[in-house]
């Protein structure tokens, strides 16, 4: 039962490789809460830049007809991955987490497995 | 930022690290030693619509928190404490809750602004944010308001919806908007019935609007729903404690 602040503060300490995370709320686009980050990488313009990537998908699969739900979206940039996990707990009211990992230093199979348990310990 | 301001007052009272109540015309901010614990107005949605609308919470279970923990302020605490809410969910309820009312409270208005000092709202305090945080993301939900679909219109009047194109298609929250729009309710009673916030509402319904699921009305905006009543700019600075301590007296003696 952790709150937003030590979920992704563990996430930032835990997940090799990891530069910022932010929890945001994906119909407004706010940052309900961000670690991390710096000059390179404004969180809070992430969170509101990546709203519109998980709407589009989630379009994409109410036009193919597709009933299944988005677990996770990977964005690899050249020195980045950008992780987006989608929330499912009870309340489900639109959340996503939202990790930067530095390529070089981060085992992408590990980061989505620590970040589901992140999720798990939210317990929204 | 851009120097604008929403309200100079906020700041200022952010800047002395004051404590209490800032009335304005749409809604109300609550604020410990500068720094905002609660929001509410009477367009959005409240914590408590938030957590019983959707079957989260049962109102009994809420009814008895504000009962138990209502006079000493920690309502949330008890929420948590009584395993009924988890501490992140909470968390994340009151925040949303929070920022949507601040919206509103935040809007423009001409009337009057006024502040009560020591004031703290039953609720208890969640996760305070900084003044700063909530004038920034108030303006940026205005900008994107705007940017979505440039027409004040939609957020007051009812919600008539439209015929989808040809392979158009809606997502499952917004097919749960549309099926709600019955061409009486306004996106604010929408929100209410499904206990999500207004702004996300709003913005929904711009979004189907520029869509074209959602009608754009001709004409000029009606007036904009959820003032407070008038009596509150009628509050005085100067409350007169000892009607109060009395009252407060004559309570105990019946409860």
């Amino acid at each position: 039962m952790a709150n937003t602040e030590a979920s992704l503060k563990e996430a930032l300490t835990t997940i090799d490789g990891a530069i910022g995370a932010a929890l945001v709320d994906y119909t407004s686009g706010m940052a309900l809460g961000t670690v991390g980050g710096g000059k390179d990488l404004d969180l809070t313009v992430a969170a509101a830049g990546n709203t519109d990537v998980v709407r589009a998908k989630v379009r994409t699969l109410e036009l193919l007809g597709l009933k299944d739900e988005i677990e996770d979206i990977l964005i690899t940039l050249g020195g980045q991955y950008h992780l987006i996990r989608l929330l499912k707990g009870r309340g489900n009211n639109g959340l996503f987490l939202y990790l930067a990992l530095d390529k070089t230093r981060a085992n992408l199979a590990m980061a989505r497995h620590q970040l589901s348990g992140i999720e798990a310990a939210l317990e929204v | 930022m851009t120097g604008r301001s929403v309200s100079p007052m906020l700041l200022r009272l952010a800047e002395e690290r004051a404590t209490g109540a800032l009335l304005r015309d749409h809604g109300t901010l609550y604020l410990s030693e500068g720094r905002i614990v609660h929001a509410e107005s009477p367009a959005a949605p409240g914590v408590d619509v938030l957590l019983t609308a959707g079957g989260r919470l049962p109102r009994t279970g809420w009814q008895e928190a504000v009962d138990k923990a209502g006079a000493r302020g920690a309502v949330g605490r008890y929420l948590v404490d009584s395993g009924r809410v988890g501490g992140g969910e909470l968390e994340i309820c009151h925040l949303g809750a929070m920022f949507d009312a601040a919206f509103f409270a935040l809007a423009p208005a001409s009337g009057p602004t006024r502040f009560r000092y020591g004031v703290a709202h039953w609720f208890g305090t969640v996760r305070p944010v900084s003044a700063a945080a909530v004038e920034r993301e108030t303006l940026r939900r205005r900008e994107l308001l705007d940017a979505v679909w440039p027409y004040e219109a939609v957020d007051s009047a009812p919600v008539v919806a439209r015929p989808p194109a040809p392979g158009q298609t809606v997502t499952r929250r917004q097919r749960d908007l549309l099926a709600m729009a019955d061409g009486t309710r306004s996106p604010a009673a929408i929100a209410w019935t499904l206990g999500r916030p207004a702004f996300h509402t709003l913005l929904d319904v711009r979004r189907l609007a520029a869509a074209g699921l959602v009608d754009t009305p001709q004409g000029p905006p009606q007036e904009p729903a959820g003032a407070v009543p008038p009596w509150v700019a009628a509050i005085s600075d100067d409350p007169d404690i000892a009607q109060l301590r009395r009252l407060r007296d004559a309570l105990e003696a019946t409860l």
